[in-house]
């Protein structure tokens, strides 16, 4: 029978950290274990009476807790990280989002995890706390396959680190219905338009297309400093659907997504 | 924990809070649909916000104040929105009411005019198999929410 501990303080965290399977809202963690998947003991992290602030505005950078909840970040966050927010209303359901988490969301790694390419295209960083002294890593490096992290077993993630956006940002999820719907493909970009309408700073992450979520680079560098033409546009779709990688799965064709991630991208420059 | 405003003698922190309302309580209202968070029916509200029960273990409630189907209205004295479903025949099987009850009172709580988005984000967790959904929103905008057009 499975053991939950929760901790009420950072150093009673580290005393059992380690020992079990950390667990935040559980919205995936707990549909895996009663699809099977065994864990002696949970530890739940979302208790801790000294755990960071949910939301902490610095300069240029925003300090998400790992264990805001998703329903919370999707108001604190709508005004100054609008695809954080706008992934945050589209995941899930109201029910989920009311437990399920940020950290959770990264730590469960799932190639579809839709809080991941907004925060890949932002650059965010994750804090990782351990029992001593604690390190960051990138988000975009947290992930190295469906279901696995770097994360060590003594490790949790504390806190989101998130650069302001210079131009615009935005986010879009193709599922199977308008919500409770894993994604099929997503997207989420950056980008910041000059007076002349050239896009700078290009980052274009994707979701559910590679065991991870991916950027396209080629497809970056194909818009970067020019205006989106349609040759241009042309030009970073087929880099697109090169560089993709998806699989064929219940939910859709390796054929559909491949041509969905540039339908995304074309969306996305339209908007 | 706090369920429907009285203390709770708390049970075994590993069993789901589904299973402490239903089988420890007697409070039957909240369903397993599912069991894996997908159709709301076991939806109860955990600090005034819905939650599917079947994923909260009860020792992570902690001091939460739990609201259950039970906690919203009785059959003698009908919530208003429990009273918009019967009037708008937004309940066939059943199964899925109580979620649905659950999950609305609790964006009414929050606001009572909500608009069609809002009702729609609110809902959009509690699947119904009989309806076709829009007897349930004539229920709610009966009971206060701005028209779909």
């Amino acid at each position: 029978m499975t053991q939950l501990v929760v901790p009420s303080t950072v150093a009673e965290l580290g005393q059992v950290i380690g020992s079990g399977r950390v667990i935040a809202g559980g919205t995936d963690l707990l549909v895996q274990m009663r699809a099977g998947r065994e864990e002696e003991r949970l530890i739940d992290i979302t208790n801790l009476a000294d755990g960071p602030s949910p939301v902490v505005h610095r300069d240029g950078v925003v300090e998400v807790s790992a264990v805001a909840s998703i329903s919370s970040v999707i108001e604190a966050l709508a005004g100054r990280l609008p695809a954080i927010a706008a992934a945050a209303r589209v995941f899930g359901s109201r029910q989920i989002r009311n437990r399920a988490t940020i950290g959770g969301n990264l730590a469960n790694a799932s190639p579809a995890a839709d809080m991941v390419p907004p925060l890949v295209a932002a650059g965010a960083e994750a804090v990782v706390q351990g029992r001593v002294g604690s390190r960051t890593v990138l988000v975009s490096e947290l992930s190295t396959g469906p279901g696995t992290t770097v994360l060590e077993p003594e490790e949790w993630i504390s806190l989101l680190r998130v650069p302001l956006p210079h131009g615009e940002e935005g986010f879009l999820k193709l599922g199977g219905r308008a919500a409770m719907a894993i994604s099929i493909v997503s997207l989420a970009w950056r980008w910041r338009t000059d007076t002349d309408g050239n896009l700078h700073d290009v980052r274009l992450a994707f979701g559910a297309v590679a065991p991870t979520v991916i950027r396209v680079t080629e497809a970056e560098a194909a818009i970067e400093g020019q205006r989106p033409t349609p040759d241009v546009v042309n030009k970073a779709v087929s880099a697109i659907r090169r560089s993709v990688r998806p699989i064929d799965d219940i939910r859709a064709s390796a054929w559909y997504r491949r041509q969905v991630a540039a339908d995304l991208f074309r969306y996305a420059v339209d908007a | 924990m706090r369920v429907n405003g009285q203390l709770a003698e708390t049970g075994p922190s590993e069993e789901r809070l589904l299973d402490f309302l239903r089988e420890r309580l007697g409070l039957t209202g909240a369903k397993e649909g599912c069991g894996m968070g997908e159709c709301g029916a076991c939806t109860v509200l955990m600090e005034g916000e819905a939650v599917c029960s079947c994923l909260v273990l009860v020792g992570q409630v902690g001091d939460a104040s739990i609201v259950t189907v039970e906690g919203l209205g009785a059959p003698e004295l009908l919530h208003p929105f429990q009273q918009a479903v019967v009037d708008a025949h937004a309940t066939q099987c059943g199964f899925c009411t109580p979620g649905v009850v659950v999950s609305v009172a609790g964006l009414l709580m929050k606001d009572p005019h909500p608009e069609p988005d809002a009702v729609l984000q609110a809902i959009e967790g509690n699947l119904c198999r009989c309806t076709g959904y829009a007897p349930i929103f004539q229920a709610v905008e009966a009971a206060g929410a701005a028209p779909r057009l």
